[in-house]
């Protein structure tokens, strides 16, 4: 429970669906994503540019920044594409979930793994639409154009809130809170996860982890 | 050309686009993560642990559990050996041992040989079904003990590092102190992340998330807890495991009600497909009973010997325990405030518990009484005769059976003295139950006036339970519960799907929380319990017997520092405000008038230590002629009147007694603390007085109004209905016409005002002795109401009051701690001394 969430739902034709995704998730890691840190003797450290680059939609009237950095954007386009697949596949009615989720580590004592815990939770829920003919398309075109851009404005009010975020780390402890695997670009801890359908329910860890604990409570 | 000359000239490039060294760059320093405590994942966890203060320290508790540990493993491997390894012929003689050295029998002789005996238990199925069992109970509790171990190790260092508290004075904090740091701490570390600053009730919540449900469908009488048998009439039935199984259903199980710890699956909260969700409930259900069913002969086995192994001690070393009684499961759900936590209950509950075992003792057959002392008497003429015999010369002990009778008839005898009262006693019913309802706040409302009824004894009996009948309900609960929750349970999937859906609400930065826990009058109030015109609630959304008040103004006392919304803080300090001029309306009365029975007022809340009109209503009310000293020596025997009357003064000087609680942040630590102990205890005593207020209040009300509960009053006592209607009922139209000016004028004597407030007892007493007579004492309006009423039953008292209230004014620490003795103050009341 302790982080948040925000949900953003958009209703989108099928061939729509990849690019609204990138559009959304390359807009909120531009947020959260901050140039290499160099550290120094003293326990400082300078942050190294990070380049915007413009992206036009082919099937929405919609351009969007993003970090200019072609292996996050594998990354993403990787997940982003899993994702339409699995929608285009499961054969029902079109509704799906894409969530982006920023965590921080914590060490923890030897025999138990590191702990991953969340802060911020973007659920972007999708619903894929057929239309009819080439007109609807048109203006779907133009109206998805425009809810994305409102998403946006709504993504830049949030993260422009004074709420928490995870300190800046000292040197050793920068794995605990950004992900330093890419080479010119490092944003926060992050994970990608989607899910089709609407029915969840709870998963069978964490029930079982929920039933251990309980156990050892009593 | 002319020179065309500007200020506007090319700057001269002072840097360069990407400086080859690092002079220009900006630095930064990295705060770092200063304590591991900012951002914890499981909030709720955490809370529940920490709300969990260890009171002997960390090394006492740790080396508790390691001994629990290893007596257990010694309860079981004593048991086996003394089945399995002893050759029981040789102990009692029946067989003999060749000796060659010496005919003396030696316990080693008794032994069987090491092969022998793990043949014996190799080949005994049940042995080892029951070894098996035990060594799993065993290894679940090391597994559990290691885990604690670690839980216990975090929470230390969290009181070290971050609370900043250290070992030695953590037996001496308070719950409220350490929520004050908590809530320090959040702005300093974050602990959550939503939100800048916690409040008192944002922790309570995530501490007791799943509690208030329970709570809340105890209150709606949601769950099938009570029932009606054939033989034994209405009984309640709810153990352990029971309780284990709704959690297990609602709030955690595979595919339970809710999505993880803090949030309601989206589907819930929902109306549309209410029926789906319940039949789906059903089914569960269904298959968690079977469950329960095909595992009952493990979970009965592991029952047996859990309660073997808990109990065989206890009851070895005092076999009295099992008649004593303790506050049964169903007790503590019922009686529990919303955002109350398990210390809180507990105290309050054991506060009561004396005067609870006293009201059930009220009830001792006579009969029973006169045979069990004769017994007794025979028992013990026995047992003396034997005594005196084996002290003349104990070869008597080697005669066949005589250390065994000596056994026996001692065991006899104790059980006999249990069912002989003790005849210093008084037996005041009506009086005990209002000093219990002064700790436990919550009876339903045909129990006023009813308490000598046998009827209420058996309610009551239903909260508070033997010990034996606990232990036996948890033995049969692995039976009873499978059934329960196939033909009960599942009948009420829908009215489950539907309380969960109506009454969850979700509060930002803490989840999905039950709303009846928000404790807000308006959604949930009750009219008949002070919210009337407040609440806006339905039948089906009012909390019964005023669970939402009581609860508001308990979180309200217990955390001063707490910030309700606008109309919680309205209808608090309007509450409050009416309890203060009350009492300071008496107790200006009091000075002016001391001998005058409103004098006793200063008693007046003394209704709480109720010695007085404990003794009163069995005294038949001395009221005018005189009150001897006796009245002075039953004063003293009293502390917690005057404790209640300095509270009242330092109220009417101070302003309100919260605010003298806030002050304590800022002395010196031991200080805080102890001053901190003291004010907990005073919050106590001041909610015992508001929890008294509002039943008195609710009792005028609805017995004006004639609301949903006045049914249960058709089966009072006829002595109540005694007193001419026209006397009673005026007094509550004048209470409901000017509900909010309970002035306090000294001069108008009004007949009429003979108080409504009275109990049977009381106004059984008045119709006794004829209302005419006890009219002149009454010379005020009885808009004042309960305090008043209950000064007359007070007859005495007052004139201590007089000379000692000053001194005591100003020592306030022995008069409150003795409070808690206040029970056998109560009781050791000698009416010879009176008399």
């Amino acid at each position: 429970m302790n982080c948040r969430s925000e949900v953003l739902e958009v209703t989108v034709e099928a061939r729509q669906v990849e690019e609204a995704m990138l559009a959304l998730l390359h807009t909120i890691l531009l947020h959260r994503s901050t140039g290499k840190f160099h550290y120094k003797k003293e326990g400082t450290y300078s942050i190294g540019t990070v380049g915007t680059q413009d992206i036009d939609c082919d099937f929405i009237d919609f351009t969007f920044v993003r970090v200019s950095s072609e292996e996050l954007d594998r990354v993403i386009r990787k997940a982003v594409s899993e994702f339409k697949d699995a929608l285009s596949n499961s054969g029902s009615d079109g509704m799906g979930q894409i969530s982006l989720e920023f965590f921080q580590k914590k060490k923890s004592r030897w025999p138990f793994s590191d702990e991953c815990i969340p802060w911020e939770v973007w659920s972007i829920k999708v619903n894929v639409v057929n239309l009819a003919n080439e007109q609807e398309r048109q203006i779907c075109r133009e109206k998805v154009g425009e809810k994305l851009g409102e998403k946006v404005i709504n993504v830049v009010e949030v993260i422009n809130r004074h709420e928490y975020l995870p300190k800046m780390p000292t040197q050793s402890e920068v794995d605990n809170v950004f992900d330093t695997s890419l080479k010119d670009v490092q944003p926060y801890l992050y994970k990608i996860a989607y899910q089709i359908t609407d029915s969840l329910g709870t998963s069978v860890s964490t029930t079982m982890r929920r039933l251990i604990k309980d156990t050892l409570a009593l | 050309m002319a020179h065309f000359d500007t200020d506007y000239q090319r700057l001269e490039a002072s840097y360069s686009d990407s400086p080859p060294g690092e002079e220009n760059l900006l630095m930064h320093v990295p705060e770092g993560a200063k304590s591991q405590w900012h951002h914890i994942e499981n909030l709720d966890l955490f809370f529940q642990r920490i709300s969990f203060i260890p009171k002997n320290g960390f090394t006492c508790m740790l080396l508790g559990e390691i001994f629990e540990l290893v007596q257990l493993l010694f309860v079981v491997g004593f048991t086996v050996f003394l089945a399995n390894c002893i050759d029981y012929d040789i102990l009692f003689a029946n067989k003999f041992v060749n000796h060659t050295d010496s005919s003396k029998v030696t316990l080693p002789d008794a032994f069987l040989p090491v092969d022998v005996c793990s043949a014996r238990i190799r080949h005994n199925a049940f042995m080892i079904f029951v070894l098996v069992i035990s060594g799993v109970f065993w290894l679940h509790r090391l597994v559990k003990f290691i885990y604690n171990v670690c839980c216990y190790w975090e929470i230390r260092s969290f009181y070290i590092n971050a609370l900043k508290m250290t070992m030695s004075e953590l037996p001496y904090v308070t719950w409220q102190e350490v929520q004050a740091r908590i809530v320090e701490i959040q702005k300093e570390h974050q602990i959550c992340i939503h939100k800048k600053e916690l409040t008192e009730l944002d922790i309570y919540h995530r501490i007791l998330r799943f509690k208030n449900y329970m709570v809340a469908m105890v209150n709606k009488s949601l769950l099938p807890v009570k029932f009606r048998l054939p033989v034994l009439g209405e009984c309640v039935f709810y153990t352990r495991g029971l309780k284990y199984n709704f959690e297990l259903i609602f709030f955690w199980g595979p595919g339970s009600l809710f999505e993880n710890e803090w949030s309601l699956k989206s589907e819930y909260k929902r109306g549309g497909n209410r029926h789906d969700l319940a039949d789906r409930l059903a089914s569960r259900i269904l298959w968690i009973g079977i469950a329960n069913l095909l595992l009952c002969p493990v979970i009965l086995v592991w029952q047996i010997l859990y309660a073997f192994f808990s109990y065989t001690e206890v009851i070895k070393r005092e076999p009295g325990s099992l008649g004593a009684r303790c506050w049964s499961l169903y007790g503590r759900c019922y009686l529990r405030h919303f955002n109350e936590l398990d210390h809180e209950l507990m105290s309050r509950l054991s506060k009561g518990y004396k005067a609870a075992s006293k009201y059930m003792n009220c009830f001792l057959s006579p009969l029973l009484t006169v045979v069990a002392k004769n017994v007794a008497f025979f028992a013990g003429s026995l047992l003396a005769v034997l005594i005196a015999l084996t002290i003349y010369d104990e070869d008597v002990l080697a005669v066949e059976h005589v250390l065994s009778s000596i056994t026996l008839l001692g065991v006899c005898i104790t059980v006999c003295r249990s069912f002989i009262p003790d005849k210093h006693m008084v037996f005041c019913p009506e009086q005990l139950l209002r000093v219990i309802l002064a700790h436990i706040h919550y009876m339903p409302d045909h129990w006023q006036g009813n308490a000598h009824r046998y009827e209420t004894r058996d309610q009551f009996s239903q909260l508070f339970q033997y010990k034996a009948v606990f232990i036996l309900e948890e033995l049969l609960s692995p039976v009873v519960t499978p059934i329960i929750l196939i033909f009960c349970l599942r009948r009420k999937s829908l009215e489950i799907i539907d309380f969960f859906r109506n009454f969850t609400v979700e509060v930002v930065g803490v989840g999905d929380t039950c709303s009846f826990a928000q404790m807000d009058i308006r959604q949930h109030g009750h009219p008949a319990w002070m919210s009337e015109g407040k609440t806006e609630a339905s039948i089906y959304q009012q909390a019964e017997d005023g669970k939402t008040e009581l609860s508001l103004m308990h979180f309200a006392i217990t955390n001063p520092q707490w910030q309700p919304p606008q109309e919680t803080t309205h209808f608090i300090s309007q509450l409050k405000e009416r309890v203060h001029r009350e009492a300071t309306g008496l107790l200006k009365k009091k000075k002016k008038r001391p001998r005058s029975l409103i004098a006793n007022l200063l008693a007046g809340p003394s209704t709480l230590s109720s010695v007085h009109f404990g003794r009163d209503g069995c005294l038949n009310n001395h009221t005018a002629a005189g009150i001897g000293d006796g009245a002075s020596a039953l004063r003293s025997l009293s502390p917690i009147s005057s404790s209640l009357y300095l509270r009242a003064v330092s109220k009417a000087m101070a302003g309100s007694g919260t605010d003298a609680r806030t002050v304590s942040s800022g002395s010196s630590a031991w200080e805080a603390q102890l001053t901190s102990l003291v004010l907990s205890e005073y919050a106590s005593t001041e909610m015992s007085i508001h929890a008294l207020y509002m039943h008195e209040l609710h009792k005028q009300q609805s017995r004006g109004e004639l609301p949903r509960h006045t049914w249960h009053r058709q089966e009072s006592d006829e002595s109540s209905d005694s007193v001419p209607d026209e006397v009673r009922s005026e007094p509550n139209t004048h209470l409901r016409n000017f509900p909010r000016s309970h002035t306090f004028p000294t001069t108008v004597p009004s007949p009429s005002a003979i108080p409504t407030s009275a109990s049977a007892t009381s106004s059984s007493t008045l119709s006794q002795q004829g209302v005419g007579g006890f009219q002149m004492f009454f010379s005020y309006p009885v808009g004042a109401g309960v305090k008043v009423v209950r000064s007359a039953r007070v007859p005495m008292g007052g004139w201590a009051e007089d000379t000692q209230g000053a001194p005591r004014h100003h020592e306030p620490l022995p008069e409150e701690s003795s409070e808690d003795e206040m029970p056998p103050h109560i009781h050791k009341v000698n009416p010879g001394a009176i008399m």
